[in-house]
């Protein structure tokens, strides 16, 4: 029982810090970046690198932000900027770049799978259970990701800027906010987040080429159902990822992996706008 | 969400009769027939393998392209549908064995199949105020559920491996050849005469303006939802003989990784062209076959990079590329199109002369949460009258309108169109009741041209044909005679996004009228037009209410407008009905002039938009 509560609080960090940067993207720009997956792909091989190079683990989200955050801020500059007013073709370009990424990886590590040792090993007795240490240390990584973001958004000049341009783009340029800046930033960060995101889950998983891919559809529905809001985006992961756990556990892996999917279809059919008022 | 396709010049705009474009189109179609059948003498066997089943990709691709490039619908599942059509026919060979009626219950059950599931994900994807967005979405759930459920089948669907060694067609690769071929040709046949038919044409409509296409009585989430089922079934047949050939069906075929290699092929060749999405499909599939085994990678890098170029600078593709310079080249080749007569329609909807009283509002109420937008609104109005509609901007006009023409906008009390209840009918159920609704700003089909506007607000009185594109254009007397006096008359072949604000206005005019409304409803219609512009709008209007005895609501500002037109004004303010009378008692009433306070009446319209 304890173990299964565990399980649900867990999933749900691990889902909301591999959202939290889509979520970011999304909520300012309106743009889903397909290319979340493969920006993942580069933080595992960052948190691989730092591994590797016997490297102090702490560096690895470090290092996997900072790779991530610039070539995601260049992809913006060279790519993306020019389809803001074509989102469903930036779906698809971004789609492309995440194609571009996942084949230079490729050409430079090989196709191969690799392995990252957990930095926090063995277990942790939670209420007389026996837990992976590391999959707890993840739920405080998921509320500081979280807290970081809004103290970010609603304390600081840059926060307020971003605001200012998500309400009403045309207005806050006329206010002299440079909102193409903004964007560069805010797609920087994002796939910064990716980037952390993918360092963060590679001692739960393996290294590979693709290993983004996964993760990129259950983000964004997630991010599809919480309809923009750092809030509405924890409950969903929440319930969500908690009724991934459940179906996964009781009635069939193979179901649960579609848990997100389909509950997040059937969600926003019911309410097309997403949960960010409910 | 703006559209995103709708920059696209419509391939359908240019319309010629069906005689002249069968001995134009034929010549390319049978070179084509030639290259199928002459291609097994010519190309050495790993060619003509590849080809086989890039025939079969390519004819998914086109059915991309026709949901894509066509209606707007950009889909990621259609490698759902083939993958159903590949595994329907492994799994009936497998159990059944192979012979003729094996064959034909896999053609069954893999049409059956994918109209089912084809209906079901349309009923899911498209609905009255659905998003492109949404839509894209499920099509990219589709694909990964039936991955899910193929790998969790077991023994029946042969989970990862998928299903091999059963026993199929026992042809020569050149019969595969000709029929994979002209399967290809075929369909892309039937799109060609589809698209470019009256019916096609509804697609450009959809794409370009859904909401324009509702509010003309189309029931745009089934035409949606027909063309999926259409698409879905063409593309498990190709499934069907991709495995029948390869005597293979594995769970990559059904793969969203598939859905979006469609995309790519279908971005890069030209969506919205048909033959490049052909050409594009054909191309990869090749390219790879012989590439990736040389430089896999590096393969797999060129195609991601040219994707994003073609995304990011070539929109159109290659080939729509290639047709636009080869167009600029040919330059006046564009305006040959053949002249279209105009006619005046008999009116098919009989006048109801014993409904009198045409709309009828009884306790209307609209609120958002606890504001409280209009409460207690009753009115009616008859045949014949043209009630003006005025108030200060908030006073709840354009909430109004939506509330008669959208039975899911109203919190409370009823509305009555023809003597009949809207309950809580969508809007095209509702222009069907006889109301026809104008917009604030001019809401047209930016890609069609007049003509076709015209022709897409037909479609309720005149069934379109699938297989021709007609060259009359008949219409209402009341719509000829907006056509005429505006000088649209002479511009039936323009584009409708290159007419002037004015144009586009008496446009959408024409295109309520063509509906045969008894009820019409306008909103601020004259809002940003010239004084002249002004002045005939204004003469059409009364001759609408005089003269074709129609029943004209219309939301005004100007009083001076107001004054010269109405038979009668209505007075909202803070949401409710303030004052219902004739000209003369309500222009020179005290609340009006308080209402529009510092201006005496006859300046008031001033300043208030």
């Amino acid at each position: 029982m304890i173990a299964l509560a565990l399980d649900i609080l867990t999933t749900a960090a691990i889902l909301f810090i591999v959202a939290s940067g889509l979520l970011i993207v999304f909520g300012v720009m309106k743009i889903i970046n397909f290319a979340h997956g493969a920006f993942m792909t580069v933080g595992a091989y960052a948190a691989l690198i730092t591994s590797n190079l016997a490297l102090p683990a702490i560096m690895a989200p470090f290092l996997a932000f900072v790779v991530g955050g610039v070539l995601g801020a260049a992809a913006e500059f060279v790519i993306v900027r020019r389809l803001y007013h074509r989102p469903l073709d930036a779906i698809l370009a971004t789609w492309g770049l995440a194609i571009v990424v996942g084949q230079v990886v490729t050409l430079i590590f090989g196709r191969g799978v690799q392995f990252v040792p957990a930095p926090v090993s063995g277990t942790t007795a939670v209420f007389g259970e026996n837990y992976s240490g590391y999959r707890l240390l993840l739920i405080p990584v998921a509320i500081l990701i979280g807290a970081l973001f809004t103290a970010l958004l609603t304390g600081t000049r840059l926060g307020l800027n971003t605001r200012a341009v998500i309400m009403n783009e045309t207005l806050a340029q006329g206010l002299g906010i440079d909102s193409s800046r903004v964007r560069l930033l805010t797609f920087g960060i994002g796939s910064g987040l990716a980037a952390v995101a993918g360092a963060a889950v590679t001692p739960l998983t393996s290294v590979d080429p693709n290993m983004g891919l996964p993760w990129l559809i259950g983000a964004f529905m997630l991010v599809m159902v919480s309809g923009g809001s750092m809030l509405t985006l924890a409950l969903a992961c929440f319930t969500l990822g908690g009724l991934q756990v459940l179906v996964s556990t009781f009635v069939s892996p193979i179901l649960g992996g579609l848990t997100i999917a389909v509950l997040a279809a059937v969600a926003l059919r019911l309410r097309p706008e997403g949960f960010a008022r409910a | 969400m703006p559209d995103l396709t709708s920059a696209l010049p419509a391939a359908t705009s240019r319309r010629r009769s069906a005689s002249q474009a069968i001995g134009l189109l034929a010549l390319p179609w049978l070179v084509a027939i030639a290259l199928i059948v002459a291609g097994p003498w010519i190309l050495d066997a790993y060619t003509v393998n590849i080809l086989i089943r890039a025939f079969f990709v390519a004819t998914v691709a086109l059915t991309v392209d026709v949901l894509w490039g066509h209606s707007g619908y950009l889909t990621f599942g259609q490698s759902a549908f083939f993958g159903l059509g590949a595994y329907v026919l492994a799994i009936v060979f497998m159990r059944l064995g192979f012979g003729p009626a094996q064959v034909l219950t896999t053609v069954a059950v893999a049409i059956g199949g994918a109209a089912a599931l084809a209906a079901f994900v349309g009923w899911l994807s498209f609905y009255s105020g659905s998003t492109p967005l949404y839509a894209s979405v499920i099509s990219l759930v589709l694909p990964i559920v039936i991955v899910q459920l193929l790998y969790s089948g077991g023994e029946f669907t042969g989970s990862s491996s998928g299903l091999v060694g059963f026993e199929s067609f026992d042809l020569s690769t050149e019969a595969w050849f000709r029929i994979a071929g002209l399967f290809a040709l075929t369909a892309t046949l039937i799109a060609k005469v589809g698209i470019s038919s009256d019916a096609g044409r509804l697609l450009s409509a959809i794409r370009d303006n859904e909401m324009r296409c509702a509010y003309l009585g189309l029931d745009t989430a089934r035409i949606r939802i027909a063309l999926l089922v259409l698409c879905a079934v063409v593309a498990a047949l190709a499934g069907s003989g991709y495995a029948g050939f390869g005597g293979i069906a594995a769970p990559e075929n059904a793969s969203f990784t598939f859905g979006t290699q469609l995309v790519i092929m279908v971005a890069l060749g030209g969506r919205g062209t048909l033959v490049g999405a052909i050409a594009g499909a054909l191309l990869i599939e090749t390219a790879s076959a012989y590439l990736s085994g040389s430089l896999p990678f590096v393969w797999e890098l060129i195609i991601g990079v040219s994707f994003i170029v073609v995304i990011v600078v070539l929109p159109r593709g290659l080939f729509g590329g290639l047709r636009d310079v080869l167009a600029g080249a040919a330059g006046a080749k564009l305006s040959e199109a053949s002249a279209i007569t105009l006619e005046t329609a008999d009116r098919t909807t009989p006048i109801s002369s014993a409904q009198d009283m045409v709309i009828e509002v009884a306790g209307l109420s609209k609120s958002f949460g606890s504001l409280s937008v209009l409460s207690d609104v009753s009115f009616s109005a008859r045949r014949g009258e043209l009630v003006s509609l005025v108030g200060p901007n908030g006073a709840g006009k354009t909430t109004l309108i939506r509330c008669l023409a959208d039975g899911g906008e109203r919190s409370d009390g009823s509305v009555k169109i023809m003597g009949r209840s809207i309950n809580r009918l969508p809007p095209h159920r509702i222009t069907a009741l006889g109301l026809g609704r104008k917009f604030q700003a001019a809401s047209v089909f930016e890609t069609l041209s007049v003509a076709d506007c015209l022709r897409v607000a037909r479609t309720r009185h005149e069934r379109p044909s699938l297989l021709f594109a007609s060259n009359t254009l008949a219409l209402p007397a009341a719509a000829r005679a907006v056509l005429e006096t505006s000088g649209l008359a002479e511009r039936l072949h323009e584009e409708a996004r290159f007419l002037s604000h004015g144009l586009k206005q008496a446009l959408e005019l024409a295109m309520v009228l063509a509906l045969e409304p008894e009820v019409v409803l306008l909103d601020e219609p004259t809002a940003g037009l010239t004084r002249a512009e002004r002045q005939r709008f204004a003469e059409l209007l009364t001759a609408l209410a005089r003269v074709d005895r129609l029943c004209v609501l219309i939301v005004e500002h100007d009083l001076d407008f107001v004054r010269e037109i109405s038979s009668r004004i209505i007075v909202l303010h803070q949401g409710r009905i303030a004052l219902d009378g004739t000209v003369a008692e309500v222009v020179d009433s005290p609340l009006v002039r308080e209402i529009y306070s510092g201006h005496r009446s006859n300046a008031a319209g001033e300043g208030s938009r």
